[in-house]
């Protein structure tokens, strides 16, 4: 994606982070966490103009969940409640085993899309999640083995190598998504980000997140690079501050900001021609 | 096995929920849930050396 294809309305792809595994209803009451929850937000983000979801599993009670058996239910309650909207699992899990990391791509059928974390991350004073080059070979070859479209997480300018050692690997176009925010994730700028833009090659694909305060401006900024957006409450608890959001509300800004920056907005069939995504609807 | 310090609630007498959820004894807070795996020491992790709270609780340096 370039500037030149922004100025030629190529259509933006808004992807809805509904619920995450890091924080739950103790911190947004109306954060989605059961498989019914989740589909109705779906739904909501699907009409309001998201063309990709990006999904996590929880128990009952709000917790991590990485099991085959928990995403399956996530994901058909989802499909079930929405038209066409692309299926997006996360393959994340700060501390987590790699052979349960791998658990969310084995779903019937297999979700379309699912991201592929660049490189490790660290989260408070213990917690981390390492992803070795071992742990992203492994994703990646079942995500290859299942037909499944990766999403390059990089979580920082260094993860860029990461991305470019198995860029032959991938179909076209890459995907890479930067995100931005503490610890040891991108620090947020709008330098920052133009900087990593610069770096991708041409035939790629971006998408921006930032998160907390950082959502708006540097997805809005995505937009105008040629860029895609990820919005929604994993990312993001707030719609301005002291006002709590919906995964819809943020969604439906980001929709309204690309109309009035001139980028239509990609419903999920144009979504799978801009990304490579192979249709399971 | 699980922290001492962890019960699972439905209510911190402001907000109910309809499934208990990890509550923290010592913060008075219900806990995050990537957190609670810390709590409930999954996946190899444990309170005593990788819980802030607990450890500031017991009086624990980090290099101890």
């Amino acid at each position: 994606m370039t500037y030149d294809e922004y100025l030629d309305g190529k259509p933006v792809v808004i992807t809805a982070a509904l619920t995450g595994g890091i924080q739950g209803k103790e911190a947004h009451p109306d954060l989605p966490e059961t498989p019914a929850e989740i589909g109705s937000a779906a739904a909501a983000a699907e009409e309001a103009g998201a063309a990709v979801v990006h999904l996590h599993a929880r128990r009952d009670n709000g917790e991590r969940a990485f099991s085959t058996e928990r995403f399956q239910a996530v994901t058909d309650a989802v499909r079930d409640a929405t038209d066409d909207v692309i299926v997006q699992h996360s393959t994340g899990g700060t501390a987590a085993p790699d052979a349960l990391r791998a658990e969310p791509l084995r779903t019937d059928p297999a979700p379309e899309m699912a991201s592929l974390d660049m490189g490790p991350m660290n989260r408070g004073r213990r917690l981390t999640s390492e992803n070795t080059r071992d742990t992203i070979d492994g994703l990646h070859t079942e995500m290859r083995e299942r037909g499944i479209k990766p999403e390059l997480e990089v979580f920082n300018n260094g993860h860029l190598n990461e991305a470019f050692r198995i860029l032959d690997d991938l179909d076209e176009p890459p995907y890479l998504n930067f995100i931005f925010g503490p610890g040891t994730l991108a620090p947020p700028s709008p330098a920052n980000l133009q900087r990593m833009v610069d770096q991708l090659p041409e035939h790629a694909e971006f998408n921006v997140i930032g998160f907390g305060p950082h959502q708006l401006p540097l997805t809005t900024q995505s937009l105008i690079l040629g860029g895609h957006v990820r919005v929604g409450l994993e990312d993001n608890s707030y719609l301005r501050k002291g006002e709590l959001a919906t995964n819809e509300a943020l969604v439906a800004r980001a929709a309204r900001i690309a109309e009035e920056l001139g980028r239509p907005v990609a419903t999920p069939t144009e979504a799978r021609d801009v990304l490579g995504v192979e249709s399971r609807r | 096995m699980a922290c001492p310090h962890l019960d699972y609630r439905e209510s911190d007498g402001d907000r109910e929920f309809d499934t208990a959820r990890a509550f923290c004894t010592v913060t008075d807070e219900f806990v995050q849930p990537v957190h609670a795996d810390i709590c409930n020491e999954r996946y190899g992790l444990d309170p005593e050396s990788d819980c802030e709270i607990f450890r500031e609780d017991a009086g624990l340096d980090w290099d101890e």
